[in-house]
């Protein structure tokens, strides 16, 4: 019963969609099944399911947080920023990280004081942390750091940073055997929202804000605390994905991932989450970004202009969705002519 | 008249009054009166798409796929100049196509039930996909430059466009003060369950909503490309997140049901003046979106905050009128209370 339920699930659902399309493409072009290429192909894309994972526990209380793609050029600005300022490469990585743990509790401590829409909030977070990773290299000049840098920061805003150590770009280019360290990087972060959210109290206070905020403030949920926290990850969440960016790209850039939050959103709500709140998965996330980013190799591969893949990719997320609609629809019509039926055998049993 | 100053619109309108003055006592030249109308000018494209989004948010919805939709008006608009056609049609290409894309986003959220974010989202990556397949990805040149000369014509050292665009205001404003239908906007967004009861078409007033967004896209479009003589591919680009913001902060709940069409003329005159701003205070362009996010930060926090001061007041009157009714109630309650205490031994003796 329990393995039935579970074939009829939405991971197992995008589990096979996954499998079906690599099979297509192989067929299509045998080249692209090879498991070393598949592997190391992942490194063009991981930072979106990193991103996707922490929104996915977002989604799951109600809200939205939009600025992570922001968080994501930042961190990598901050990152590049201090080690070119003198800071060794793994304190810069520590700071990048705490300020992207900063900037999403920062969004969690507003979203949780106001009863302003989340969005609102966030679409304000992602121009303003845009605006800093972008501003960042000219304010340290204006302050008077310019000696620390080499001949001031300001080359830093439009060209990068580039000539960051080894051992940190082979985070993004590496690999232990087979598999590459971002891919790494994203089954650990993965593997630990899933835990906090199926085997922790915090993951079933996130679902329970989710399905309504009152109801788990009465019952004596944390609803504030827990709100700052599940931002604070996200914002975490995002850096780690910024930094993996830039050892990929083996540049700290301010623009990293900007263009991101459409494939962000499409991962989490394909991977089944509900933008209602108190519906997700980080397994469906997780799959549904493979599932993504894959299409997208496989479509370039086939010669297909990239100009065209947003179009497929948009094209999926409302297929999606509407599909997902028109299940919903078709379970309620079964559910209630099951519960007529039933009515009528009651009646009629008791007319006999 | 106290309902003007009370009102967000006008709160805005203030700042943005002492955010010129401000900046004037640091550089007089933000008070030549060119400069000002340079500023309105360069707010045009914004503030078009920002009134299509207020009708959207206004019904509670998001329409995230607004520069998409520009960009591909002003696509359609380059070619159809390109093919030879007079002015007037090609203009009504440009609005066509947005109607068409807004009306698409309509049919997903109205009829299908797609959430709106999720919707506009999807849109806008296809309708920008499709631009670019549309063009191959190159910009459109060689735009007969008739189109240009509307741009560069003045009256009044004003330019046409915004003659134009400020004649578009006054006659939507005019027509949603008219238009008994118009309320339906507010009525949809303010409580949806409610507006059905009344009779309201809510989806009719719904897709109207991501129509007349797409329309007024079409139309920003026709004012882009006028003023800068092409196509590029950017065109828009990022404009729908500004579009919200600027409805927002001109006092557009994203709840739904309040704001008006000034809301959307302030809000964007309000950003684009953010950003000529940094230029006389010479902080570097590269801090714009620090300041917009920051600005629409402040506004939305403290606009929740004079809310809540509000509301706490009236909870408080309440709750001062309800415990001095509650003292008179018991004052004559007292009396039946005692006749009820001297009843009871009577009972028992019966």
């Amino acid at each position: 019963m329990k393995f039935a339920s579970w074939l009829r699930s939405w991971e197992f659902m995008l589990a096979i969609v996954l499998a079906v399309e690599l099979i297509v493409l192989g067929i299509i072009n045998p080249a692209f099944l090879n498991i070393e290429n598949l592997l190391f192909s992942t490194s063009d894309f991981v930072h979106v399911i990193i991103a996707a994972i922490g929104l996915t526990l977002i989604i799951m209380t109600g809200g939205m947080d939009i600025s992570g793609v922001s968080v994501m050029g930042m961190a990598s600005i901050v990152c590049g920023l201090s080690y070119v300022a003198g800071a060794p490469i793994e304190l810069a990585v520590a700071i990048a990280l705490v300020v992207g743990f900063a900037a999403g509790s920062f969004n969690g401590t507003v979203v949780a004081n106001t009863d302003v829409n989340p969005l609102v909030i966030t679409l304000a977070m992602m121009f303003l942390y845009a605006g800093i990773a972008t501003g960042l290299p000219t304010l340290l000049d204006m302050m008077g750091f310019a000696s620390m840098g080499p001949g001031g920061f300001e080359a830093y805003q439009y060209e990068g940073i580039s000539g960051l150590p080894k051992h940190f770009t082979w985070i993004g280019t590496g690999g232990i055997g087979w598999i590459p360290n971002p891919l790494i990087i994203t089954i650990v972060l993965a593997a630990a929202a899933s835990w906090l959210m199926l085997g922790t109290r915090f993951g079933r206070y996130l679902k329970l804000i989710g399905v309504s905020a009152d109801v788990a403030r009465y019952t004596g949920v944390p609803v504030k605390r827990t709100l700052i926290a599940v931002y604070a990850i996200n914002g975490f969440g995002a850096a780690v994905a910024g930094l993996v960016l830039t050892a990929y790209f083996t540049s700290a850039r301010s623009d990293l991932g900007a263009d991101a939050l459409l494939n962000i959103i499409t991962a989490v709500v394909l991977g089944g989450s509900s933008i209602y709140g108190g519906q997700g998965s980080v397994l469906g996330t997780f799959l549904a970004g493979l599932a993504l980013g894959y299409l997208r190799q496989g479509l370039l591969a086939l010669g297909i202009t990239s100009d065209v893949v947003p179009v497929i990719v948009g094209s999926v997320l409302i297929g999606t969705v509407a599909l997902k609609i028109g299940m919903s629809v078709l379970n309620t019509k079964r559910a209630n002519r099951a519960a007529y039926a039933a009515e009528r055998m009651a009646v009629s049993g008791n007319g006999g | 008249m106290m309902k003007v100053f009370k009102s967000r619109e006008f709160l805005v309108l203030v700042l943005l009054v002492v955010l010129i003055l401000s900046v004037a006592t640091v550089n007089k030249a933000v008070l030549n009166p060119i400069t000002l109308i340079n500023i309105v000018n360069s707010a045009l494209f914004l503030m078009l798409i920002a009134m299509g989004q207020m009708f959207v948010v206004q019904t509670r919805g998001i329409d995230v796929s607004v520069g998409a939709i520009a960009g591909i008006s002003a696509v359609i608009f380059g070619f159809a100049l390109n093919a030879g056609l007079p002015l007037p049609v090609a203009m009504l290409f440009a609005l066509l196509t947005g109607l068409v894309a807004g009306s698409i986003n309509a049919v997903g959220v109205v009829f299908v039930g797609i959430p709106p974010i999720i919707m506009t989202l999807g849109t806008l990556g296809a309708y920008r996909g499709f631009m670019r397949v549309l063009t191959g990805g190159s910009w459109i040149e060689s735009i007969p430059q008739s189109i240009k000369s509307l741009a560069v014509t003045r009256f009044f050292s004003v330019p046409l466009m915004v003659w134009a665009v400020a004649a578009l205001v006054v006659v939507v404003a005019v027509l949603l003060a008219r238009i008994k239908a118009a309320r339906n906007f507010y009525a949809v967004g303010d409580n949806y369950d409610g507006a059905y009861l009344l009779g309201i078409n809510v989806k009719a007033t719904r897709f109207a909503a991501f129509a007349l967004a797409g329309l007024f896209s079409g139309a920003a479009a026709i004012v882009f490309t006028g003023q800068i003589g092409f196509v590029p591919m950017q065109t828009g680009n990022g404009l729908e997140l500004k579009a919200i913001a600027a409805v927002v902060l001109g006092g557009v709940s994203l709840m739904g049901g309040t704001g008006s069409i000034w809301s959307a003329v302030i809000g964007a005159l309000f950003l684009t003046t953010v950003d000529s701003m940094m230029i006389f205070l010479k902080v570097p362009g590269s801090w714009n979106n620090a300041v917009a996010g920051a600005v629409l930060l402040a506004v939305v926090v403290f606009d929740y905050l004079i809310r809540r001061s509000v509301r706490r007041r009236q909870l408080a009157a309440r709750a001062a009128e309800m415990r001095r009714s509650e003292i008179e109630a018991e004052g004559a309650k007292s009396m039946p209370k005692s006749a009820n205490k001297t009843l009871q031994p009577t009972e028992a003796s019966s």
